[in-house]
Parts: C-alpha cells; structure tokens; sequence
C-alpha cells in the first residue's frame, strides 16, 4: 500500500510533464511562428505564416486546457497555490492566447489583415512571456506556509531568474517556430527561417546555459540533490548531450537539411524537460511541497489514471494522424474556404 | 467603493463574466456540429451537391465560433485555481478529476479532428471525413455532459462527505451519477440544440426573406423545422423536470425562482407569482400578480401541493440567495422563450401542413419569416437567463449546502483581479462586437454555390493508365 502511495503521484508527475512537454514542443512552434510573423516583412508572407498552422494551432493549445485539468485533478493543492500565487504571469498567458486565438478567425474576414496579423505576433509574444514567468518562478521556489498555502507577494514571481527564462523559453520557441517553418515552406521564405533557426539556436542555447549556471548556484536544495550519485551522473550528462545536440542542429541548419533541424529541436526540448523534471522532483511547489503532499486521494489517482491513461495514446493517435493528413509545404491556400 | 475592495466580489463578478461571455459560443459549435453530421450524411446519401454546400457554407460560421469559444474556455480551465485556490483544494480530488476528463475525452477529441473537418475536404476518402464530422460533434457534446457532471455535483454533491474542509470522495461513479447529472446534462443538451435550431432557422429565413439563394435555404429551414417539432416540447419538459429537482434539493433556490417569501403548507393550493417587484430589505414584494391556485398545477400538475413550499423568509439572509429579482426574471425570460420557440414551431408547420413553404409560396410568408429572424437570439438569452437562475441561485453555497462561496476564493490583493476583470471586461466587449461584425459579413457575402464537388468535379477518377496495344485479329475481309 506504501509502494502505491509513493508510486501514484509519481506517475502523475510524468504524466503531467508528458502533457506540458507536448504542449511546449507542439505550441511552441505556433507561438515560434506568431513571434516570427513580428518580424516578417510583409503581409504576403505573413499570411503563409499563419496558413502553416491553420489546421492544427488549436489542438496544439488543447494540450495546455489537458494540462491544465489534469493538475487540479491529480495535484489540487499545487494547481490551486501555483496558479493564485503566479497570478500576473497567468494572466497574461491567458490574455496572449486570446489574442493569437481570435486573430486566426477574424484575420480571415476583416479588410485589415494588418492590425490581425499584429494581434496574432504580439498574443504570441505575450503568451510566450507569461509561460517563461511562470516556468521560472515554479522552477525557483513558490514562498507556501507547511499547508502549501501562498504566503509571498504579488510580485514574487518577477525577478531575474525568471525573465532569464522567459527570455529563453521565447528563443526556444522561436527555434522549434524556425524549425518547423523550414519543413514547411520553401524557397525564399524556408531560406530567411535556416537563418532565423541558426540565430535562435545560439541565443537559446546561451540561455540554458546561464540558467544550468544559476539554478545549482543559486539553490542549496538543488545543489545537495543534484551534486550527490546517482543523479550527478545524470545530471552531468545532460549538458554534454546538449552540447552534442546543439552542435548537430547547427550542422543540419548548414547543410540546408529540411526535416533534421526539426528532429533536433525536439530532442533538444525533450532534453531540457528531462533536466528540469530531475531538478524540480520531487517537489511540485518547489521547494517546500513534494507531490506526495500535493497529491489527490489515492483513489482520485487511480480514478483519474485509468481514464486518461487509456486516452493518452488515443489521443497521440489522433492527432498524429492529423498531422500525417495536412503533412508536405504550404501552399497559398485560403483559411477556411 | 466598497465592492472595488472586495476580492471575493470581484472574484465572482469576473467569473460571472468570464462565463457568461464563454457559453455563448459551445452553445452553437454543439448544436450546429450535430446539424453539420446531418447535412454532410444527406449529401453522402443522395449527393445533392446543395447539401455539399450547406456543409462548407454553415462550416464557416462554425469555425468563426469556435476560435472565440476555445479563445474564451481557456481562461475558465485556470480560473478556478487562480481565483478560486481553496474551493480548488477542497474538491480537486473530483471536481479536477471531471475537469480532467473534459479535456481528455471531448475538447482534445473535437480539437484533433476539427482540422480534417474543415480543411480535409479532398485530402482524405469522404468517408474518413465524415467520420471526423461525427468526432467533432460527439466531442462538442461530450464536453457538454462533462461540464454538467460537474456542475450538478456542485448543485447536488453526492459520492462522498466534506472532512475537514475537504471533500473526500468514498464513489467515484456515484458522485458523477449525482442527483441532478440526467436531467441537467439532458437540459443543457436540448438547450444547445434549440439554440442552434434557431440561429440556422433564423439566417435561413432572412436569405429567403431577401429573395437570395431561396431554394437552397428552405432545405436548412425545413431540416431545422423538422428537429424543432421534437425538440421545443421535450425542452419545455425536461426543464419542469429539472425544476422539480431544485423543489426537492435547492427549496432556498426556489423560493428564489418565485419571489416567494412566505411558506405554503403542503395539503392546500397556493398562488403562482407572474410578475413582481421583490423588495429584499422588507422581506416582500412590494406588487405581484398572482395566478390563483397556480402553484400547484406549475410544479405538481395537481391543485394541492404535496409538500410545503418554503418561502425565503425561511432562512437567515445570509443562508439563501440575494439579487431575488435578478433570478426570478431570468427563469420568466428562459421559461418564456421556450414557449414562445415551441409556438413559433406550431405556427410553421402548420403553414408547413397547408403547403405555404412550398418553393413558390415561401417567400411570401413575411410575417413568419420575420418571426424566424426575431426568434435568432433568443435560444442564446434563454441560455444565459437558465444558467444566471442556476449559478446565482445557487448561492450563497459554492458547493451547495457544504462550501460557501465566500470561503471559496483566493486571497489575492483586489487589484488584482480589479485588473483582470477590466481587462476582460474591454477585451470581451471587442470580441463580441467583432464576431459579430464577422459573422454579419459572412452571412451578407453568402453561400458559395460555384463550390466544385469532390468526387463529381475533379478529375482523380478518369483513367490515366496507357491503353494496352491489342494488334487487330479480325478476319481479312471484315477490314474492309
């Protein structure tokens, strides 16, 4: 009965991180190409932009709403801490993914495709930013009483730290939102994106870097856990596969190779979620509530489990197919027509 | 001003808000995804290219709705843990548990397969696409049954008692099968449908009114009609039904919904309250108009009531709900738009039955027609008027008997959600009139009728493969 105590949460804590790696991985690269249509010169190209992601944007959020549920379902005491104590950043996740949302549908409709086009980059961007706050506070610590309730103050969760991560969760999207443009596209608009993808595989990199720095640093928690076998293995392997990773996504980027750079990208993301898993285990209102404390009822749990854990890989099925479905370029297509 | 302060205030009203604004839009994406199964399934059996048509032109709106519900459902999936932290401790075991299924089972399910449904035209066999057409609408549905579930455990919460503060769950299937889950999800269901009747009914009388496409219109009315002579009544039934519900569990929520504030005994008739001025402070009202007797024949379909009704002066006022008036008009205003949908209904099949919708006369029917467009919102305004009886006369219980609303909230700084309830506020008015302003215009620009057909326009099915040289054997003299 001890074993299913302990074994319970922690099955819900990959779960979960499985939920929040697809969401990164797979909205990622919409949010990466809203933030990129900031930047893109006009409006032709920006229309191909958001055509790329036409079909698929909305299962992608999906995975965040799953997430989402999820959390309040199997760790209620952190869903609720976490989310009330992270107020700001939520919020402006929230009110970003309106914005990229409704621009999609309205965009298609209005004579002024410009201010849509706007709306859809900077709802990324904000969205984008308040993920990064969010993840950085959660990764640092949430100030909570022995009962897990919030006892810090509403602006706990902007410091530093967490816009180092904002930053690079930003540059990271931007990467995967590259990557997945050069499976995408061609010509001309797939030549801007191996750029593109070169520069923000650099400036993510250097952030994670900074930010593997700082967390052992800065935390004695993490230190002690992290600096002791068997973890210190792991957690020393973890950089130099990165290095690797890095190194071989800049090498397919200069060859020109159109579905490695992606492949890369996602290995690169899975890599991080790993690390981060390892440093925020088994805490999940870092650092004074574990998952154990957090955690539903075991029945809850297994009530839970045996639903979702039979829809998962429905749910994967699916929506692989859908991506088999509208696989090759982008063509000038229409939205909706 | 005091309520600018007051987090639990503000709390309510963004929520208030934040739902009221997100239910106008699953309530057409349910509704017209089971339409779009209907009329997508026509054009595979009889392939009438018209129902073909109807498919992608009324896909159009979908689509348009349902950015704007998914853009606004997202706020209501975190806002219980932000707003909401020690309501979502004490039930998450649960009520996050539905929560989690409702993502899982439905929205993740419509989502996966909304993308074939609108742009898979041609790219997969038809038959895969219907199959995706059914998907969303089952998914669109799904999500309905579980957000009720839910929600009717809030309002009658079973499977389990409160120890502590916290709600622990003793059966599972038990607390999903509370006592109001069958007649709410089946009112909610029938709810969405009608809405979306209407609105399709609505759009179609107003082309055949303005003489445009007017053949290929009546068939969305008549299709709409059809499902209307059915649904309109059972809808004015299941909705007794679940009144009787709130007689049995919610007495405080009652007594509410009829502004009553004295007790009937059980054994004698009592007056049923039409219209009235409920003045909270006295603890009256200060005018009424009565139906004599008519309390009996509303709740019990007899004279004499089989039990006592209680009336709110029954408990202190901090153990029933305030805003009487707000929820006694919004159940007139939702009980009468049912009747008056179900009598527009009798209206049309009778002109149906004497042969005035027939192609030629149909566009003669102004006053009808008229009607039909009139009839548009309402379903959406009977919806909201159910759901402000249902939420606000659930009060002052978030969890109804066992967890105060009050209790319920996070302690966060009111400026906060100050801030976040503006912001909602001036976003969600931009939206709405936006979606409308879209809406308007792809009704006004119409139906695509030039469509090519899969499968008849394309030309995938004629014979590319090179004839295979067969050298002549006939007889010398047949050559000649």
């Amino acid at each position: 009965m001890d074993a299913l105590l302990h074994f319970l949460p922690q099955v819900w804590f990959v779960i979960l991180a499985l939920f929040l790696f697809l969401y990164v991985m797979l909205d990622g690269f919409d949010l990466g190409v809203g933030i990129l249509s900031l930047t893109s010169s006009d409006e032709e190209r920006r229309s191909l932009l958001m055509t790329s992601l036409g079909n698929i944007w909305d299962a992608n959020e999906t995975w965040l709403v799953l997430m989402g549920g999820a959390l309040f379902g199997a760790f209620p005491l952190a869903y609720g801490t976490i989310l009330s104590a992270l107020y700001i950043p939520i919020f402006m996740m929230i009110f970003g993914l309106i914005f990229r949302a409704v621009a999609f549908e309205f965009r298609e409709h209005s004579d002024r495709k410009s201010l849509w086009n706007f709306a859809f980059g900077a709802g990324s961007f904000m969205a984008a930013l308040g993920q990064g706050f969010a993840l950085g506070s959660v990764i640092e610590g949430i100030a909570v009483d022995e009962a897990g309730h919030f006892i810090g103050s509403t602006w706990d969760w902007l410091d530093w730290r967490s816009l180092l991560v904002a930053l690079t969760l930003i540059q990271g999207y931007v990467l995967i939102g590259s990557t997945y443009l050069i499976l995408k596209t061609e010509g001309d608009l797939q030549k801007t994106h191996f750029r593109t993808a070169k520069l923000a595989a650099v400036t993510t990199f250097i952030g994670a870097i900074l930010i593997t720095i700082a967390t052992p640093i800065v935390y004695e928690a993490a230190r002690t856990r992290l600096f002791s076998p068997p973890l210190v293995y792991i957690f020393a392997v973890i950089p130099v596969l990165g290095v690797v990773l890095v190194w071989l996504l800049l090498r397919s980027l200069n060859r020109e190779e159109e579905n490695t750079p992606l492949i890369w990208t996602i290995l690169i993301f899975l890599l991080t979620f790993i690390g981060l898993g390892l440093v925020v285990f088994p805490y999940i209102i870092p650092n004074q509530i574990t998952i154990y404390q957090a955690a539903a009822a075991p029945s809850a749990l297994v009530f839970m489990l045996t639903f979702i854990g039979v829809l998962i890989p429905i749910m994967l099925f699916y929506n692989i197919y859908n991506y088999i479905v509208f696989r090759g370029k982008v063509v000038g297509d229409g939205y909706g027509e | 001003m005091d309520l600018l302060s007051n987090t639990v205030a503000l709390s309510r009203m963004q929520f208030a808000l934040t739902a009221i604004f997100h239910m106008l839009w699953p309530v057409l994406t349910t509704g017209m995804a089971i339409y779009l199964v209907i009329v997508e399934g026509l054009w595979l059996k009889t392939r009438n290219p018209d129902y073909y048509r109807h498919a992608r032109f009324w896909s159009k709106l979908y689509v348009l709705n349902f950015g704007v519900g998914v853009a606004s459902g997202l706020p209501m999936e975190f806002q219980f843990g932000t707003n909401w932290a020690p309501f979502s401790e004490a039930v998450g075991d649960f009520f996050g548990s539905i929560l989690g299924f409702e993502g899982a089972m439905a929205f993740m399910l419509e989502a996966g397969f909304l993308g074939i449904m609108l742009f898979g035209w041609g790219r997969v066999h038809p038959v895969i696409h219907y199959f995706a057409t059914i998907m969303v609408a089952f998914g669109a549905n799904l999500s309905t049954f579980w957000i009720l579930v839910a929600n009717s455990w809030l309002q009658s919460p079973s499977g389990g008692e409160m120890v502590n503060g916290k709600f622990i769950v003793s059966d599972y299937f038990q607390a999903i099968a509370n006592p109001f889950m069958v007649r709410s999800v089946s009112h909610m269901f029938f709810a969405t449908l009608e809405t979306s009747l209407f609105v399709i009914g609505g759009i179609s009388a107003w082309y055949i009114l303005n003489n445009r496409h007017q053949a290929f219109f009546s068939q969305s009315l008549k299709i709409v009609l059809a499902a209307a002579i059915a649904v309109t009544p059972l809808q004015i039934y299941i909705g007794h039904l679940s009144a009787e519900q709130v007689a049995h569990y919610q007495p405080t929520k009652l007594a509410a919904m009829e502004a009553k504030w004295e007790t009937s005994p059980a054994g004698q008739p009592a007056d049923w309250s039409l219209l009235a001025l409920p003045d909270e402070s006295g603890q009256q009202n200060k005018w009424e108009i009565t139906i004599p007797n008519g309390l009996g024949y509303i709740l019990e379909f007899k004279r004499n009531l089989s039990e006592p009704v209680r009336g709110l002066k029954e408990w202190a006022p901090s153990d029933r709900p305030r805003m009487v008036g707000l929820i006694y008009y919004s159940f007139r205003i939702m009980s009468g738009i049912g009747f008056f949908l179900a009598g527009l209904m009798l209206w049309s099949v009778l002109q149906w039955l004497l042969g005035n919708l027939s192609p030629a006369k149909i566009g003669q029917q102004t006053r009808l027609l008229r009607t039909w467009i009139f009839a548009a919102p309402l379903g959406y305004i009977a919806v909201e008027s159910g759901w402000i009886v249902r939420c606000v006369g659930r009060q002052p219980w978030t969890l109804y008997g066992q967890i105060r609303t009050a209790d319920a909230a996070s302690h966060l700084p009111a400026s906060n959600v100050l801030t976040s309830l503006s912001l909602f506020a001036v976003i969600y008015s931009i939206l709405f009139v936006s979606t409308l302003y879209f809406g308007s215009r792809i009704i006004r620009h119409g139906p695509n009728l030039e469509l090519p057909i899969p499968g008849l326009d394309d030309q995938s099915a004629i014979e590319t493969e090179p004839a295979t040289f067969v050298p002549d054997q006939r007889p010398v003299e047949a050559q000649q």
